[in-house]
């Protein structure tokens, strides 16, 4: 008698378990970390929809109008979030899962190994929706204080609400690998996600929602109202769950939106079953026989090394990893996403409209200047945290031609320190040239910036590079695991707090400089005065220098030790 | 019994396999021998259900794999070249998973998984995580997931590599045994002792294609030579003399 289809998720039920119980003290550190963000972000979230619904509570049919709006948006947002993820996710859990292979050569029916994939991808996708959703519904719950009910039916909106895009993403994937490679359908959905979330940002931009921050625009705001509901239309299960939610709130019941909700979930799933059996295993069978994708063979890259003044060993690590790394679709679309996420991080600050407040304006736009040093540090973190942290642990399995070439560790180290640290400073220059010109800060504020981020990006990049290499995971299935290791987080901790210390050691003087120079009689600097400024500065660059420098020792030194 | 008629894989203009056709009858081991990129692998992936064949038909144990593979995979055992095991799993617990799999239920299911880790020397490590496990220890659990459900044809790829000698001893005495219980072997491997010393009747595939089939006398009196070792028939049979050029390029 074979088992049901719940008996092929036990594994992963197992091996979470076995993880839990095997966890070591860097585990149990992670966890506590991650969950006290965690709950950070739940309590502000939380505490958002609270105060958000209870300051809506008090224009009484407006604020009704306003919040059952923001459910279907806040829905709608999700439903297409969630058939990215539906789509992304069943590539990985139908056709590129390793233990398929295994399951496959048992005698399973292809209906119960559907309906266990399809419950883990409905879980893998929607787990952030869920608990994204749990603070912000409570919150609104609370606030307008709403019956039992609403919670259960919250539950019970949400559970089919999350089937829905997931079953429609699933079947993308199914029709998807019928047409092309499992491979190169990877590479296609990573483009699709790249252009999914390009979308949203040109979105909100369309929406413009500082124009509501403006006294002058009010008669607009019907205009933008009506922008905001004219992608909800009836027909789409994000209104259905938004209408089902708003009436329990007020203690009623929808039962013509929540029926729909329910039908519609069970037909996907019914039909996408249907599908499975008939297409699924043609296209499993052709994901396994696409070894070979296509590729740029980017000749041009080794014509630009051969270029550069570096010896042959320098050259060709180099032109090795950047072959790796744009040849990855993967990593390179993420960082495009990055530098979209950049371009409107700076288009904000040129429409940002501080002249309107003349007599703050100078002070506000010098402490943006000094904030903007900070974001632009944190990007630069972030991004070192993303691609150059994981710079050695990318060798891989492959790890062993590097130590077993007559190539010192100390030049292979440097090769991926040089890597990085050309694209970050190119980026992270253009960051803080650009937004001190939008902003219009003062001429010595932009050298001082412009000086600091570049002796940060040495110092963040050498520590990346460095710790990249002491905490290296060659067992890791991507750069993002790598990443979000105990060593990835530790390098966050370490660069977020270098950041915060050089924001300090620059502000002070900047500040004390401006204020001199902004009084009508300019009064001289003291001796004392001019030689604590001198101080702080050169304490920026010394300290900038002995984390680049520790970084990149210790790096080598580990490289050096590694068994 | 494993039964096929001239199966056919094509990677679009590529033939990776070209109309073969044999039979494994019960009680007899079958090596399937071929160089690299002959189209072993891709067979045995075909057999096993993994890979859908472009044309052909496969028959095991009397299931078709295309109208009936639940029946047809039921009664077979698969040993991949790279196994996948759950590595967060202990050993007890991957082949328990396993067994519910293949239908194996009740009491007798953790006496059968002892006995067969008792039979691959995995015994002392049923509680600890396959993680920790050499290669060699989770080729030799694999072997024990492919003959926890008794079955009646087992599909072998490459099952010498990464193993030690004692346990290559110990698992030609399992599949010897096995056959002498009735069970049909389709082994392919590169250890051409192994085959020799193994197998009843050899396949060799070459470009997709078996070139030539029979026992270990059969195929030396078909190449033609007088060793008494199968290297340089097989080295005969598949184009091998390109070796002999060796010494003027090295």
């Amino acid at each position: 008698m074979y088992k049901s289809f719940p008996y092929l998720l036990l594994p992963a039920y197992w091996s979470s378990r076995n993880r839990a119980r095997g966890s070591d003290r860097s585990d149990r550190v992670r966890a506590w970390v991650f969950g006290g963000v965690g709950m950070l972000v739940f309590a502000a979230l939380f505490w958002g929809s609270f105060w958000l619904t209870t300051q809506l509570t008090a224009y009484e049919e407006l604020g009704d109008f306003l919040l059952r709006i923001g459910l279907s948006w806040l829905f709608l947002t999700f439903l297409s979030f969630l058939a990215f993820s539906g789509v992304v996710s069943s590539l990985s859990t139908f056709f590129l899962s390793e233990d398929l292979k295994f399951l496959l050569a048992a005698p399973i029916a292809i209906r119960r190994l559907f309906y266990a994939r399809f419950v883990k991808t409905v879980l893998q996708s929607s787990w952030m929706v869920a608990v994204f959703l749990l603070p912000v519904l409570l919150g609104v719950g609370i606030a307008r204080c709403a019956p039992c009910m609403f919670y259960v039916t919250a539950l019970l909106t949400v559970a089919p609400f999350c089937v829905i895009p997931v079953a429609l993403g699933t079947g993308t994937t199914l029709l998807l690998v019928n047409v092309f490679p499992a491979r190169r359908a990877r590479d296609i959905l990573m483009l699709m996600g790249l252009v999914f979330a390009g979308s949203i940002v040109l979105l909100l931009r369309f929406i413009k929602p500082e124009r509501l921050l403006r006294v002058e625009s009010l008669p607009d705001v019907t205009g933008f109202f009506a922008t905001l509901q004219s992608p909800i239309t009836a027909m789409l299960p994000s209104f259905w769950a938004g209408e089902t939610l708003f009436a329990s709130l007020a203690g009623g019941r929808d039962l013509l939106h929540a029926g729909a909700l329910w039908t519609t979930a069970a037909a996907c799933t019914v039909m996408l079953s249907a599908a499975s059996e008939r297409w699924y295993f043609a296209g499993f069978s052709k994901s396994q026989e696409a070894r070979k994708a296509r590729f740029t063979k980017l000749r041009s890259l080794d014509r630009l090394a051969l270029a550069l003044p570096i010896g042959v060993v320098r050259r060709t690590l180099l032109i090795k990893d950047l072959k790796v790394f744009l040849r990855d679709v993967t990593q390179w679309s993420q960082l495009l996403l990055l530098l979209a996420l950049v371009m409107v991080y700076l288009y904000n600050f040129r429409v940002l409209d501080l002249d309107r407040i003349p007599y703050m304006a100078g002070m506000i736009k010098n402490f943006y200047a000094f904030l903007n040093l900070g974001l632009a540090g944190f990007v630069m973190a972030t991004i070192s945290a993303r691609f150059v942290f994981p710079g050695v642990s990318s060798e891989g399995a492959a790890f062993w031609i590097i130590r077993t070439s007559p190539i010192s560790l100390r030049d292979f180290l440097w090769s991926k320190f040089w890597i990085g640290l050309v694209p970050v400073l190119m980026l992270s220059l253009t960051l803080t040239i650009l937004a001190n010109e939008f902003l219009g800060v003062d001429p010595f504020l932009k050298v001082v910036t412009g000086v600091a981020i570049a002796f940060m990006s040495l110092a963040l990049v050498g520590l990346a590079t460095g710790m990249g290499a002491r905490y290296p995971r060659f067992g890791a299935d991507n750069a993002t695991q790598v990443a979000g290791s105990p060593g990835g987080v530790a390098f966050m901790i370490a660069a977020v707090s270098y950041i915060l210390v050089m924001v300090v050691l620059l502000g002070w003087p900047s500040s004390v400089y401006l204020f001199r120079m902004s009084r009508i009689h300019v009064r001289p600097f003291q001796i004392q005065e001019i030689a604590l400024i001198a101080t702080c500065f050169v304490s920026a660059v010394a300290l900038s220098v002995s984390v680049f420098v520790y970084g990149m020792r210790t790096g080598v030194q580990a490289l050096k030790e590694l068994g | 019994m494993i039964s096929i008629q001239d199966l056919r894989k094509q990677y679009g203009q590529f033939t990776a396999v070209d109309g073969i056709s044999l039979e494994v009858q019960p009680g007899q081991i079958h090596g399937f021998l071929g160089p690299n990129g002959a189209g072993k692998t891709t067979s045995i992936r075909m057999i096993a259900g993994l890979l859908k064949p472009t044309s052909g038909r496969i028959v095991v144990n009397g299931h078709d794999l295309a109208t009936n593979p639940e029946g047809a995979k039921a009664s077979l055992g698969f040993i991949p070249d790279r196994p996948y095991i759950y590595e967060k799993l202990t050993a007890g617990e991957f082949l328990r998973f396993h067994a519910g799999l293949y239908g194996i239920d009740g009491s007798g299911v953790d006496q059968r998984v002892r006995e067969m880790l008792d039979l691959f020397e995995l015994g002392r490590w049923e509680h600890e995580l396959v993680e920790s496990f050499s290669h060699g220890m989770k080729q030799r659990l694999v072997m024990c997931a492919a003959f926890l459900h008794r079955p009646q044809a087992v599909l072998v790829d490459e099952p010498m590599v990464g193993l030690d000698p004692r346990g290559a001893k110990l698992i030609k005495s399992v599949f010897k045994r096995m056959s002498e219980h009735g069970v049909a072997i389709l082994m392919s491997t590169h250890t051409l002792e192994v085959a020799q010393e193994m197998c009843d009747h050899i396949s060799i595939i070459l470009k997709g294609r078996i070139i030539a089939r029979g026992t270990v006398d059969e195929l030396r009196e078909l190449a033609g030579s007088e060793h008494e070792e199968l290297t340089p028939v097989f080295l005969k049979l598949t184009g091998g003399s390109a070796l002999q050029e060796l010494d003027e390029i090295v």
